[in-house]
């Protein structure tokens, strides 16, 4: 087990609630949740379970209505809106299910978004850019647009674009969800490789089972709260 | 480049290359906004028009003498009695004399006649001028461009470069004006100015065919300087009996066309104003559906970390982007349809006056700056709400 190591998520006593229709639903009450730095987490669990609203606190996105989020040494919860904004630019890559690729920029382009918001000249994000294309192998595809690109293709593009600016956190929410298996073992591997040989700590929400035994552990959430699951190393 | 310039202009850069995916919305902005700028520069051409033609027809060296109460040539009258102590007035008016020391004045009256034109054969009512023999040497910027001036007590007219054009009267050709027939003597240009309206004419001629004996409207002199107005004036003050209004040619048609401009424009504005409030509202609209066509792709390089204010300028700059593109197109337009075009108003003594419509550079910048007023306020409040999009809806949605 992890706990003996400083955790480097930490929530503790989150809420999060809903108003849908007039009425107040909580997604959250009282959320304890710890994961150490280098970790590899899958998060499954029903649908409507709050997966995805668990990964938007995690990113900035979404806040708690209560509770404190630690991340590092940054209290998220504590942050306004344009503070969360830079803290994400420098600290976390997002990936999507649906690879929320920009279609009017080159593959380079979309790569390139996140070190905009370096202090970085032109040379040094196109280093930057060749260096993670290559990493997703899509060198030589930097011109092209990523419409005419497979699904396993441009969700590499996501994941080069999580990862361009170095960040020590990865969020991926369904990454797969949209692929073949195929296409989705190879994103699952990239993701495997990241955590085990540049240290990325990655929380993955997943409703693949498969996709799951990548991870170094699997967290079910249900009903506001979280079960381990218990399996062989 | 700072990190906010670098995040802006990206996004305006995706955003105008997704302008495609919008056309037809667009497109409709674009040319509301076109046809907002077309019909300000419309009007505002016309007024500028119409006070270039008359400004040009005044000169600051010639004096108008006016009598009877009124500063303009109809319903003016100078008694006789006036002018014969005007000439036996000795030492120095501020006017020219000739070699025998009597003043060079031209006496005037303008008579309103129809005149059928050629074309569709409608009568228009003309200016039919009445002068002395002086009357077109006292004027500045008069040359003779066809033919020779009226003769002395005939029934001869010289006619200005623009009616002659208009109604195709050619030197030689004979006109009937009121009773009796005229002979065309000349043509006469002005540069353009609101004398090419007139007709003029010996004085006695035109006293004798529209029995007008004896009257006299106005009085035209030579100043010889534009600064011996007030010299002339203080002299005709010592004039009793009849109230007299001495002004400079220039001033005489500056307070008329700067009266019909007035009104041109007092018409023009709240048309193209109101028309503008609607442009504004469709702005307001195209843009809206631009915020939400771009949903996806604003929340996507938000949660990347990018800054409200670049999701502000992505969309106001394409507000102001398709707002410039209709008043280029307006501007354009309004330049090739309305810049010399011909218009005819009721101009100085409630005769016809021929002008071009002059779309000049101010004419542009004024009626441009409506069109991007346009985009600037109705791409505000849609560029707010694009900095307000809630990130975890958006991102829900298919990317
Ligand atoms: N922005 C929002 N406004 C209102 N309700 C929301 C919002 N985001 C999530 N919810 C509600 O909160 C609940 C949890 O949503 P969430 O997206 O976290 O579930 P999930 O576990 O990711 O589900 P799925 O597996 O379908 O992606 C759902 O009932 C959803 O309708
Ligand atoms: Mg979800």
């Amino acid at each position: 087990m992890t706990e003996n190591i400083a955790p480097y998520i930490a929530l503790s006593g989150v809420r999060r609630a809903y108003r849908i229709g007039g009425e107040m639903i909580s997604i959250f009450s009282g959320l304890d949740l710890t994961i150490p730095q280098g970790d590899f987490v899958a998060v499954m669990g029903p649908s409507g379970s709050g997966k995805s609203t668990l990964l938007n606190m995690l990113a900035g996105i979404d806040s708690p209505d209560s509770g404190t989020l630690r991340i590092g040494t940054s209290r998220l919860d504590q942050m306004g809106e344009a503070a969360r904004a830079a803290w994400r630019a420098h600290n976390m890559g997002i990936v999507f299910q649906f690879y929320n690729l920009l279609p009017m920029l080159s593959v380079a382009e979309n790569v390139e978004l996140p070190l905009l918001l370096k202090p970085l000249s032109r040379k040094e994000r196109r280093i930057r850019v060749d260096k993670v294309l290559d990493l997703v192998g899509l060198a030589g595809r930097a011109k092209q647009y990523p419409a005419l690109m497979s699904g396993g293709q441009q969700q590499r593009i996501g994941i080069a674009r999580a990862i361009v600016s170095d960040p020590g956190l990865l969020l991926c929410d369904e990454p797969t969800g949209d692929l073949d298996r195929k296409s989705a073992d190879e994103v699952l591997e990239m993701l495997r490789f990241l955590n085990r040989h540049l240290q990325k700590t990655i929380v993955m929400v997943t409703h693949d089972p498969q996709a799951a035994l990548y991870a170094r552990r699997t967290l079910h959430l249900d009903k506001g709260d979280f079960v381990e699951e218990k399996r062989a190393a | 480049m700072s990190t906010h310039s670098r995040q802006a202009l990206v996004m305006i850069r995706t955003n105008l290359s997704s302008l495609p995916r919008r056309l037809a919305i667009s497109t409709s902005m674009i040319l509301s906004v076109a046809l907002v700028v077309c019909v300000l520069a419309g009007f505002l051409a016309m007024a500028k028009g119409f006070e270039t033609a008359l400004n040009g027809a005044g000169s600051p060296a010639v004096a108008v003498i006016l009598g009877g109460g009124t500063n303009q040539e109809t319903g003016s009258d100078i008694p006789a009695s006036v002018i014969r102590t005007l000439d036996a007035m000795t030492g120095d008016l501020g006017v020219t004399r000739n070699a025998d020391g009597q003043l060079v004045a031209s006496r005037e009256i303008v008579v309103p006649v129809d005149v059928k034109q050629t074309t569709d054969g409608a009568a228009r009512t003309l200016a039919l001028r009445g002068m002395d023999a002086v009357g077109p040497s006292i004027r500045d910027r008069i040359e003779l461009s066809a033919g020779r001036f009226f003769a002395p007590g005939a029934r001869e007219i010289v006619v200005g470069d623009r009616l002659a054009n208009e109604f195709g009267l050619a030197v030689g050709d004979v006109i009937r004006l009121g009773a009796v027939d005229w002979t065309v003597a000349g043509h006469f240009s002005a540069q353009g100015s609101a004398f090419e309206s007139e007709m003029w004419a010996d004085l006695e001629a035109v006293r004798a065919a529209f029995d007008r004996q004896g009257q006299v409207q106005s009085l035209k002199l030579r100043l010889t300087d534009p600064v011996t107005l007030k010299l002339l004036q203080d002299k005709v003050t010592t004039i009793t009996g009849t109230p007299l209004v001495v002004l400079s040619e220039a001033d005489l048609y500056a307070a008329q066309s700067g009266r019909t401009a007035s009104l041109i424009r007092l018409f023009g504005w709240p048309l193209a104003l109101l028309m503008a409030v609607g442009a504004t509202a469709g702005a307001l609209n195209t843009m809206m559906s631009s915020v939400t066509d771009r949903t996806v792709e604003i929340a996507t390089v938000r949660a990347l970390g990018f800054g409200r204010l670049s999701a502000f300028l992505g969309t106001w700059v394409e507000a102001i982007v398709l707002a410039g593109a209709g008043g280029v197109l307006g501007l354009f337009a309004s330049w090739a349809i309305f810049n010399g075009w011909q218009a005819s108003t009721i101009g100085a003594n409630n005769t016809s006056m021929a002008f071009q419509l002059a779309v000049t550079p101010d004419v542009l910048v004024t009626s441009g700056l409506l069109g991007l007023a346009i985009g600037i306020l109705g791409g505000a409040l849609p560029a707010f709400a694009a900095t307000r999009l809630p990130l975890t809806a958006a991102l829900r949605a298919r990317g």
